[in-house]
């Protein structure tokens, strides 16, 4: 009789942890996952499944949002903090979350859910028909005159960021042109640009890494277009491995090029 | 010439019957006699209002109408008032039939399936006659702005070559000139105040790909790249330059006058549907304000369209609800302006989903997108993309490219060539066809040599379109049905026939 108390209580203290382990609030979370996208009544809205827990990504916008949704077709490498908020379309919000579709096609990843009374977006910031004249999240028209800009002073470092294993996008024509603009303005006479080597710990502790020569491609290709848009200055090239930088935490952030700007 | 004006003209011609195609329809090379200011020339649909902005042209001594050649080409030979400053199909056959087939425009050089082929055989000339084609052969490998030869992300096959130009000896990938040969229809040279207008999303990178975009020579400026199939030239004046050199076989190109006269010309040319056989009068002053002729001529261009303020072709519900008519044929011309409102109306707000598609679900929008036509065809008055607007919507790509099944029995095989492009294996895959890619036409790639712009064409404008059938940059839909049908298959849109026909009526008074 005492020693099945014994193992009740044994198996209550060891497995209840087990029986509660969803995702919490604030725990970081990273995975490779197939992308589901669910109809609603407006836009779709995009989801994940890691480890049996359904996450909420994003919804359809446009070009000006933050997140942008994955594809079918494609796993989607996702990062994000779990947060406490209500859930979205039945996932668990992730806030902040950085999203990037893996290159290669997995025909598997094909599941697209019909609109269901249960999930709304109630926050629909641009429907699915024609836009009502402005991007969804750009910022309103400015009333006055634009600050201008404080003037550089020292060396100055941009990081661009890339999806995984890819290189330019239409992501990156702000910051390239911004980077010429301070080449302007400082005036730079040394430049220096580094691509990096992508790495990822995952959740389940896989260290996921991009391909070898991305990094050189990266650095290359953004070299080439400063130039094609005007950098004067011949800039050094570089290139290295982000696996040492790989820590579970904004992993994201070791898919970049860093250029550094000395006047 | 203002709207009200156009509108009396219009409905002149509409009394006094004038709607058989006038003897004068055709225009030859050196016809040396004045286009006017506005001017209406009858199609299937109805008929097409041709509007200079600055007054009647002479053609006398003008470069776009006077043979430079020596294959008695101009410009206008293929870029013709009556068909929306494109070519029909149908002026082609006629033209043949006319001519006995020593028209210009059937030359060697690009009105035969392949220069070698010889002349006045119909087989020779299959494309043109069958499809409206042209031969466009492009340098392979693909050069750069200064013509260096580029090194593609993909390697290319020619799987099939009916027409035997791009496995020949001379103009074949591996032949003499190291050419390869494509087949597109001739794109309007109307309303290119629009199609080259910089007002919106141009800036020094390709809005698409964060690539370098094309720089005006003349002004240095990046130019909006949405002129061409492959956007391979950068304004009106390389555009003329590069069509004198290869289309009328001029060695020495045009002078600098030459090219700025052609430049203005068609900067204040208007082409639109301007009466309806249907729906009457199309440009009433109390009408839709997005059609006719006169609407594009005091239009904004570079204006990207939305549901506020700028609609794509306004049309302000105006022909949502009217009356059922006085008399009979009152009530049916209201009742052809109704199904126009709402193949309007499925044109904006019809949403379906946008799949697979290169260079839109691409962009940050996800794939699939629930959106609708206008999601690409955006642009206030053209329907046109935003800048840099080629995009793969499957015209020239398998699968979804027309490709009649072959079989022991089929009376029809398929006509134009085939290629297997394969991308290069240390770089990413073509996100949606991966790194084999079978196409018709590899569109922008054979400019850009990326392997992403693989069966990518920069969209057309969607004025005109009852003057110029056939359609996409391959001929592919015949009509403006075909047109429709296309886009059902591929994106699994399951329109109603009662939507598609709105839909075709809607395009029809474009």
């Amino acid at each position: 009789m005492q020693s099945s108390r014994l193992r009740f209580w044994f198996a209550a203290i060891v497995l209840a942890p087990v029986v509660v382990s969803g995702p919490v609030a604030g725990q970081r979370i990273s995975f490779v996952s197939c992308p589901i996208i669910r109809d609603t009544k407006s836009v779709p809205c995009w989801l994940s499944q890691y480890d049996g827990d359904t996450y909420y990504l994003t919804i359809q916008s446009d070009v000006s949002a933050a997140v942008q949704p994955p594809m079918l077709g494609h796993q989607v490498l996702v990062e994000g903090v779990v947060s406490d908020a209500p859930p979205i379309c039945g996932g668990i919000v992730l806030e902040p979350v950085r999203l990037s579709v893996m290159p290669e096609r997995d025909d598997s990843c094909n599941k697209m859910l019909p609109a269901d009374d249960r999930y709304t977006i109630d926050f629909n910031p641009r429907p699915p028909g024609p836009s009502s004249g402005r991007l969804a999240f750009a910022p309103a028209p400015r009333t006055g005159p634009a600050a201008a800009p404080p003037a550089p002073e020292g060396p100055q470092s941009v990081d661009l960021f890339f999806d995984f294993d890819k290189g330019v996008s239409f992501r990156h024509p702000g910051d390239i042109s911004s980077i010429l603009s301070l080449a302007g303005r400082l005036p730079a006479r040394k430049v220096k640009i580094t691509g990096v080597r992508g790495a990822h710990l995952l959740t389940d502790k896989t260290l996921l890494r991009e391909s070898e020569n991305v990094g050189r491609r990266r650095a290359e290709e953004i070299a080439g277009l400063l130039r094609g848009a005007g950098l004067t200055v011949s800039p050094e090239i570089e290139w290295l491995d982000g696996k040492d930088e790989a820590d579970g935490i904004e992993d994201w952030r070791t898919r970049r090029v860093t250029v550094v700007l000395t006047p | 010439m203002n709207r009200w004006a156009v509108f009396w003209v219009s409905a002149f011609l509409g009394a006094t019957g004038i709607a058989a195609p006038a003897p004068d329809q055709w225009w030859n090379p050196g016809d040396d006699r004045p286009l006017p200011a506005y001017v209406e020339y009858a199609n299937t649909w109805g008929r097409l209002g041709v509007l200079n902005a600055d007054g009647p042209v002479t053609t006398d001594g003008h470069p776009f109408f006077e043979p430079l050649g020596p294959n008695g080409r101009a410009c206008v030979s293929c870029h013709q008032p009556a068909d929306g400053m494109s070519i029909s199909l149908e002026s082609i056959g006629s033209r043949w039939t006319a001519t006995n087939g020593s028209d210009p425009i059937f030359a060697a050089v690009d009105g035969r399936n392949c220069p070698n082929l010889p002349a006045k055989d119909p087989a020779s000339h299959s494309l043109l006659l069958g499809r409206g084609l042209f031969r466009i052969a492009l340098p392979w490998p693909p050069v750069d702005a200064a013509g260096k030869a580029m090194e593609p992300e993909f390697t290319i096959e020619v799987v099939r070559d009916p027409t035997g130009c791009n496995t020949g000896p001379v103009y074949g990938i591996a032949g003499e000139k190291r050419e390869i040969s494509v087949y597109r229809r001739p794109r309007p040279a109307a309303n290119l105040r629009y199609v080259a207008s910089s007002g919106f999303g141009v800036s020094p990178f390709i809005g698409k790909t964060g690539m370098l975009a094309a720089i005006d020579p003349d002004t240095k400026r990046p130019v909006n790249m949405n002129m061409m199939a492959d956007a391979r030239e950068a304004t009106l004046k390389t555009q003329a330059m590069s069509a004198a050199r290869g289309h009328l076989e001029l060695t020495k190109g045009l002078s600098e006058q030459a090219l700025n006269r052609i430049r203005d010309f068609e900067l204040q040319l208007y082409a639109a549907q301007a009466f309806s056989s249907e729906g009457g009068v199309l440009d009433e002053p109390d009408g839709p304000t997005g059609l006719g002729p006169a609407a594009l001529a005091e239009g904004r261009d570079g204006v990207l369209g939305n549901n506020t303020s700028n609609y794509v072709i306004p049309m302000e519900d105006k022909w949502a609800k009217l009356p059922k008519g006085a008399d009979a044929a009152e009530a049916s011309r209201n009742t052809f302006r109704q199904s126009v409102q709402r193949g309007h109306d499925v044109f904006f707000f019809r949403t379906f989903w946008i799949r697979d598609a290169m260079h839109i679900n691409t962009v940050g929008l996800g794939n699939p997108i629930k959106r609708t036509c206008s999601t690409c065809h955006g642009m206030h008055m053209t329907g046109m993309d935003t800048a840099n607007g080629w995009m793969d919507v499957g015209s020239t790509n398998h699968p979804w490219a027309l490709e009649p099944p072959e079989s022991p029995w089929a009376k029809k095989l398929p006509e134009l060539p085939l290629f297997k492009v394969t991308c290069r294996k240390d770089l990413p895959p073509h996100p949606f066809l991966g790194r084999e890619i079978y196409t018709q036409d590899p569109g922008r790639a054979l400019i850009s040599g990326k392997c992403d712009d693989v069966g990518a064409i920069v969209i057309q404008q969607l004025r005109g379109l009852a003057a110029r059938a056939p359609y996409f940059s391959n001929g592919s839909a015949a009509t403006l049905r075909e047109l429709v049908d296309f886009y059902d298959r591929r994106f699994n849109i399951r329109f109603t026939e009662q939507e598609k026909i709105d839909l075709v009526n809607f395009l029809s008074v474009l």
